[in-house]
């Protein structure tokens, strides 16, 4: 089935074989994080073969507030490479790959989960490996291999790192596609969705300009339930029409929730003046604080 | 703000102009970028550095949004002072709302963020425009 329905990570279901396109690390761990969480949080097994490897695979999870840890010790996930999984050193069949994740599934059955989800970032396949133009006959067998079970798997691309041609083949096998909800993005500024913790993400540097954008995340965000987080750690600059915006949001919903606003010292100092440090319901995070 | 006179700003050329630069709407983000290189440059701290970002972007902004939509920017140092001069040679912005709105210093805004930051501010406003002159006291790492 072609991907013809572009889908938030928290919408993905059984039996989805998703295709999720990132642009930097951080959005990768953000939304793998978000997988993982709801994966958990629904009692199924859950794997990540990750590029980062196992150490700083679990370490960005955990930091994204990801019982990640208990869940290991109990069985529940596993965070690996793909060697010895869909690689046998610089060799790839998918014959193979299609075979191991067949046994994934019959023994999360037998280990009595209701389903599993495994996140598989793809970023191996741009290494010399033998047998990589058999990727595609992976992806189609990936499809094959989960109609009818209570399985999805989340096909982790990098957009800037992969070929056009590459992404347009392979993402014909795919149920679904995912990507961060992006509201605006430019050489200077990236707001996007953040899904785990939920809120908002502001990088580089904003002014006034981009009020409609902000006002757009802010007003999505709201609607999120629960504590608000507004990632702006990555965030060089913010004029005083944009730290009112976010402060009257702040404001607003602090007598029914916590909204925690993450930045650098400098910008935490504007959010101080206008009285956002010792507001009941605002944690404002200076990053290096814990 | 304080009203010191001591911290008067010196006449443009009076000291070491680092840096003169026009701006509109579309290049607030390179003012912005070379007013923090040439503050960092002074020899200020990462604080008033920012400080100094933020302080010479809202006068810049204030002239595009609410002034003649382009101006002038000119820092200079004198001694243990950073002087920044923003000025627009007229009122004819799109959405320019009168100098006494513009120049208002209402709590979190442009001019209210700039006494809070700046150690003194001086504004000229006549028929030809409006200069803005803020002086930054350059602390130096002890």
């Amino acid at each position: 089935m072609a991907a013809d329905a572009s889908a938030q990570i928290t919408e993905l279901t059984m039996d989805d074989h998703a295709c999720l396109t990132f642009g930097e690390a951080e959005e990768l761990f953000d939304l793998t994080a978000a997988f993982v969480r709801d994966g958990l949080d629904a009692g199924l097994k859950v794997m990540w073969l990750s590029d980062a490897g196992p150490g700083p695979a679990v370490a960005e999870l955990t930091r994204r507030g990801i019982a990640v840890e208990p869940a290991m010790a109990a069985g529940q996930m596993t965070a690996d490479g793909c060697e010895g999984r869909l690689l046998a050193g610089q060799v790839f069949s998918a014959e193979a790959a299609i075979g191991w994740l067949t046994r994934q599934l019959a023994s999360s059955c037998e280990l009595g989960f209701p389903g599993l989800r495994i996140a598989v970032d793809m970023s191996w396949a741009l290494r010399p490996v033998t047998g990589i133009e058999h990727l595609p006959e992976f992806e189609e067998g990936i499809a094959t291999v989960l109609a009818g079970t209570t399985a999805s798997v989340l096909c982790q691309y990098d957009r800037d790192r992969f070929d056009p041609v590459t992404l347009a083949s392979v993402a014909a096998f795919h149920t679904r596609s995912v990507a961060a909800a992006t509201y605006h993005a430019d050489p200077v500024l990236r707001i996007c969705r953040q899904y785990a913790p939920p809120g908002i993400r502001i990088a580089g540097e904003i002014d006034y300009q981009a009020e409609e954008a902000l006002a757009l995340a802010l007003a999505e965000a709201v609607r999120l339930d629960g504590d608000i987080t507004l990632n702006m750690a990555p965030l060089a600059f913010i004029d005083g029409f944009c730290t009112r915006m976010v402060a009257d949001t702040a404001k607003m919903l602090s007598s029914s929730r916590t909204v925690i606003l993450q930045c650098q010292p400098e910008v935490a100092a504007g959010f101080a003046r206008l009285g956002l440090g010792g507001l009941s319901g605002v944690r404002l995070v200076t990053i290096g604080e814990q | 703000m304080s009203s010191d006179p001591g911290l008067s700003p010196a006449p443009p050329g009076a000291g070491t102009a680092v840096l003169e630069q026009a701006f509109d709407r579309d290049s607030l983000y390179a003012l912005r970028a070379a007013v923090a290189a040439h503050a960092a440059a002074a020899g200020l701290p990462r604080q008033q550095v920012y400080d100094v970002v933020t302080a010479a972007h809202e006068l810049a902004a204030n002239a595009v949004r609410h002034g003649a939509g382009h101006g002038q920017l000119r820092l200079w140092a004198d001694g243990q002072l950073l002087h920044c001069q923003v000025s627009d040679d007229g009122q004819d912005g799109q959405d320019a709302p009168g100098p006494g709105v513009a120049w208002s210093r209402e709590h979190g805004h442009g001019l209210w963020i700039i006494d809070q930051v700046a150690d003194h501010v001086t504004l000229d406003h006549d028929n030809g425009g409006t200069t803005v002159i803020i002086t930054f006291t350059i602390s130096r790492p002890s």
